[in-house]
């Protein structure tokens, strides 16, 4: 090995922290005077570099920041209280549109009496593997439903592959019934959301013309001269 | 009409008053941590920016941030490391934003600059080597830059960075090795 090489073996074993040399190096170094002054002035440059990183990161903590940040933690929580309650909002115009949803689902043309009715999908099962039903929306729903229900989608879940599906997320559900139960005059609302909107007709408006009682018109200044 | 909800199994709903007493819990927690955590998340910042007023802000905004998302922190336990990266990329966010502004300014104002000399203050406290150190240190990458910073805070073994960071030992041990390394080559 060349004295090169010997280097490149010295700073990688102070870089790696070792204190010292052990083996080969070590009895190279002590052999070869240009190397060990190498190794002398990068020990130096090494400690150096320890030196002034410890220094850059172990400044005084000063004694204002935990007050501060305290400070600051108060006003954030004052400052984020209408947002939380926007979201709350938020939460309930989604949770009310999907209602309004439901409800005109349930009053399409095509369902006039129930969503899920499923009585026909058995029938049609008695007559044949093949047979088509016809495609109805549906709803899944996780909340109690009576045995005659379970039992039907138990026997038909060809018909749910391909109806759409409605679901509420329960963040979303907890939301709405906070909604519901904290803000007692916000429950008119929320059952207004749930009912189909009336059609209203357009009506002309008038609009009185506009009167003036005294205007008084000055001359510009630049048309006197 | 029938209730339309699909609830998740094993999801339970909290209540108004529970998810308080929740808050307040996560709260205590986050106020145990400040102790150790505070002085830390300074200690990185000011290890990038060099400035006590604006690492005191930048560990403030880390921590703030770092409350706010505290409730819905998966494992408490990596709390630290996360905080740590936090307060480590605002600071050199906000490190390289003076560094911009710095650079308009003198490009603005370039003759007006240099004649004005360094403090005496500022000569006593910046010797060269330290001022090669910090531009040498600029130039490292930001992961190397971070676990070299972290090894060098007083209290902290590379055991405790390792566990902070989520990184092996070895992987600590090795960007120790390239940083120092690469910070001789610059100021050999």
């Amino acid at each position: 090995m060349n004295c090169e090489r010997y280097k490149e073996k010295m700073v990688e074993a102070l870089a790696r922290g070792e204190g010292a040399v052990h083996g080969e190096l070590a009895a190279h170094v002590r052999a070869c005077g240009a190397c060990r002054e190498f190794y002398e002035a990068q020990v130096d440059l090494f400690g150096a570099i320890d030196f002034g990183v410890r220094v850059m990161v172990n400044e005084t903590v000063p004694a204002s920041l935990l007050p501060g940040l305290r400070a600051r933690v108060a006003e954030d929580g004052v400052a984020r209280q209408p947002r939380g309650f926007t979201w709350g909002v938020a939460t309930f115009a989604v949770v009310a549109v999907l209602a309004v949803s439901v409800c005109l689902l349930r009053r399409g043309p095509g369902n006039s009496s129930r969503v899920v009715d499923r009585s026909p999908v058995v029938a049609r099962e008695v007559d044949g593997p093949h047979s088509v039903t016809p495609r109805q929306p549906q709803v899944v729903a996780a909340a109690p439903i009576h045995a005659r229900a379970q039992h039907e989608v138990a026997m038909a879940p060809q018909v749910g592959a391909a109806a759409p599906e409605v679901l509420i997320l329960p963040e979303e559900q907890a939301a709405f019934i906070r909604f519901v139960t904290d803000l007692p005059e916000e429950r008119k609302a929320a059952v207004a959301l749930t009912q189909p909107a009336t059609e209203a007709k357009d009506e002309a408006v008038e609009i009185a013309l506009l009167q003036i009682d005294e205007l008084d018109l000055k001359p510009l200044e630049s048309s006197n001269q | 009409m029938r209730e339309l909800v699909l609830t998740q199994p094993g999801r339970v709903l909290v209540g108004p008053s529970e998810r308080e007493s929740e808050s307040c819990r996560s709260h205590g927690e986050f106020e145990e941590r400040l102790a150790e955590c505070g002085p830390l998340a300074f200690r990185v910042a000011y290890g990038v920016l060099r400035n006590a007023a604006d690492a005191e802000d930048v560990a403030q905004e880390a921590l703030l941030k770092a409350y706010r998302n505290f409730g819905r922190l998966r494992e408490p336990a990596r709390f630290r490391g996360w905080l740590v990266r936090i307060a480590f990329r605002m600071a050199l966010d906000r490190w390289r934003s003076a560094k911009r502004r710095e650079k308009r300014e003198t490009e603005w104002k370039g003759p007006e600059r240099s004649a004005v000399g360094p403090t005496v203050e500022e000569l006593a406290v910046s010797s060269e080597f330290q001022e090669r150190l910090e531009r040498a240190m600029e130039e490292l990458p930001e992961k190397f830059r971070l676990v070299l910073l972290l090894a060098a805070i007083q209290g902290y073994t590379l055991e405790e960075v390792s566990e902070m960071l989520g990184i092996p030992m070895g992987t600590v041990k090795s960007r120790l090795f390239f940083a120092r390394k690469q910070l001789a080559e610059k100021l050999r």
